[in-house]
């Protein structure tokens, strides 16, 4: 608390010298009271906004994701509502049909949240573990990869090319996700490389 | 007759740059507050003589308008050396002058006000202040500082600075602003009673800090903590439910909150009118580890 004691004539003139709100000092002090008694009995509900890049094309507009709950709180938070990121150069606050209705696809029952596998000679997807379909995709690469890669040309130059498998990349990726792409894409010797974000 | 299509993402609607800032026009500002403040005391039982109180100060403010002498415009050279040095450009020191005039003429305009006896007491002493108590009021208010033991006299002294500060920032142009740092006003330097998400045509969903003192509306970026610049750990706070158009923006760099006013889910929302009608989140608020960071003279003391 600051009280400028060489201020003492001033203040006494002025009914003041002891800490009060604006409400008090200015003889409101009961209305504060009756609103402190009146908000005893509600409680404080927690909500968050959060920047993010709408999922679905190469543009990457900004988006602002609003949830009930605070999950730095140890909350549980949902998302209630997602809407065009008015701050983001690309965008500015817009969103198209798709990027607009991006809560539905959240909380849409029908949304691939695991992975699945179509197994040889069945007609429906399984559900598999990360770790399973991660061993699979390598294993099915690193076979594919030992069968046709083309070590050298017809006049014995190195190439190391490898042109059975090819890649698309993700478009919602930042420089150095992409670079980072690139690089372990070429380093496996893949031709047929594409990004999302190109078309 | 062949013509040449040449792309034209300018014509693409609804898609522009906001203006930094939104210059106060004071003959509408105070009698719009006035009014927002008796509607919202229609609304507040407990809060009702407050609000009637202050909607009445508020027309006081307007009438200040009208009564002062009209300010004289900054030189090119004020202008463009507060540019070129990132400065808000209005000197507030300069304004000492015209605030005493206008402290002046506050006894008089208030007259016909009804208020309590320490609101009454403080208006007295302040008019009857020594020349350098006087200026004590008039470096704190001017410095955005309400002491905690004498709030009426200054409250008083601000509502004036209010009036002198907000006819200066009528004055000056968009174009001559500079953002200066988060939660610095970029007219007069000053800080922020609470910020709006406003849904104005070319600006839907930006967010405008607005000035306690010269009533500029400034932009900021959104879910960003307005005190400290930090987008890390912002959170928000309301009073019962998630759908509030009143929340407390909070962040856990620095500890502050400040209100933040939904305008584009309710238009009427005046940015220290609902501050101060908005009392129940600054008392809630008070038992949190935050702390209050927006600087409203009617809510001095939260």
């Amino acid at each position: 608390m600051n009280i400028d004691l060489s201020r003492r004539g001033f203040l006494k003139l002025a009914g003041a010298g002891v800490a009060a709100t604006s409400l008090g000092a200015l003889g409101f002090g009961d209305a504060e009271a009756a609103e402190k008694a009146h908000v005893r009995a509600f409680k404080l509900a927690s909500t968050t906004e959060t920047r993010n890049t709408c999922t679905y094309c190469s543009v990457a507009c900004g988006i602002l994701i609003y949830s009930k709950g605070d999950v730095a709180a140890g909350e549980q938070a949902t998302i209630v509502h997602i809407e065009g990121d008015a701050d983001h150069p690309t965008n500015r606050g817009t969103l198209c049909p798709k990027g607009a209705a991006l809560k539905d696809i959240v909380h849409s029952e029908s949304r691939l949240t695991t992975p699945r596998i179509r197994r040889p000679g069945t007609d429906r997807f399984d559900e598999i573990s990360w770790d399973e379909a991660l061993d699979k995709i390598a294993r099915a690469l690193k076979d594919d990869r030992d069968a046709n890669i083309v070590l050298k040309n017809d006049a014995g130059v190195p190439v190391n090319r490898w042109t059975s498998t090819g890649f698309l990349a993700a478009s919602a990726t930042t420089n150095e996700t992409a670079w980072l792409t690139y690089k372990t894409v070429r380093a496996m010797g893949i031709a047929g490389l594409d990004n999302q974000a190109r078309v | 007759m062949t013509s040449t299509l040449k792309p034209d993402p300018s014509m693409i609607g609804g898609i522009a740059k906001v203006p930094l800032a939104r210059l106060p026009d004071p003959r509408v500002l105070f009698l719009t507050r006035a009014q927002r403040l008796g509607f919202l005391a229609q609304h507040s039982a407990n809060l009702a003589a407050y609000l009637r109180f202050l909607s009445e100060l508020c027309e006081a403010q307007a009438r200040l308008v009208r009564a002062l002498p009209a300010p004289a415009a900054l030189s090119q050279d004020q202008l463009q050396a507060a540019r070129a040095n990132r400065m808000p450009p209005m000197d507030r020191a300069a304004l000492r002058a015209e605030l005493t005039a206008a402290i002046d003429l506050l006894p008089g305009l208030l007259a016909g006000v009804e208020m309590p006896e320490p609101a009454r007491l403080g208006l007295a002493a302040l008019a009857a202040a020594e020349a350098s108590d006087r200026d004590w009021v008039i470096g704190n208010v001017l410095a955005d500082t309400i002491p905690d033991d004498s709030a009426a006299p200054h409250l008083f002294a601000a509502l004036a600075l209010q009036v002198v500060a907000s006819r200066h920032a009528a004055l000056l142009h968009v174009e001559q602003l500079v953002a200066i740092a988060p939660g610095l006003c970029p007219a007069c330097g000053g800080r922020h009673a609470s910020s709006l998400v406003t849904e104005n045509i070319g600006a839907e969903g930006a967010r405008y800090c607005a000035c306690a003192t010269c009533q500029t509306l400034w932009n900021e970026v959104r879910v960003k903590c307005t005190c400290c610049g930090s987008t890390k750990g912002i959170t928000y706070r309301s009073v019962e439910t998630d759908e509030a158009t009143v929340k407390a923006e909070c962040c856990r760099e620095c500890g502050h909150w400040v209100k933040i006013l939904y305008q584009n889910k309710n238009p009427s929302l005046e940015p220290i009118a609902d501050d101060v009608a908005s009392l129940g989140l600054d008392l809630m608020m008070r038992d949190s580890e935050w702390r209050r960071g927006g600087y409203n003279p009617f809510l001095a003391g939260y």
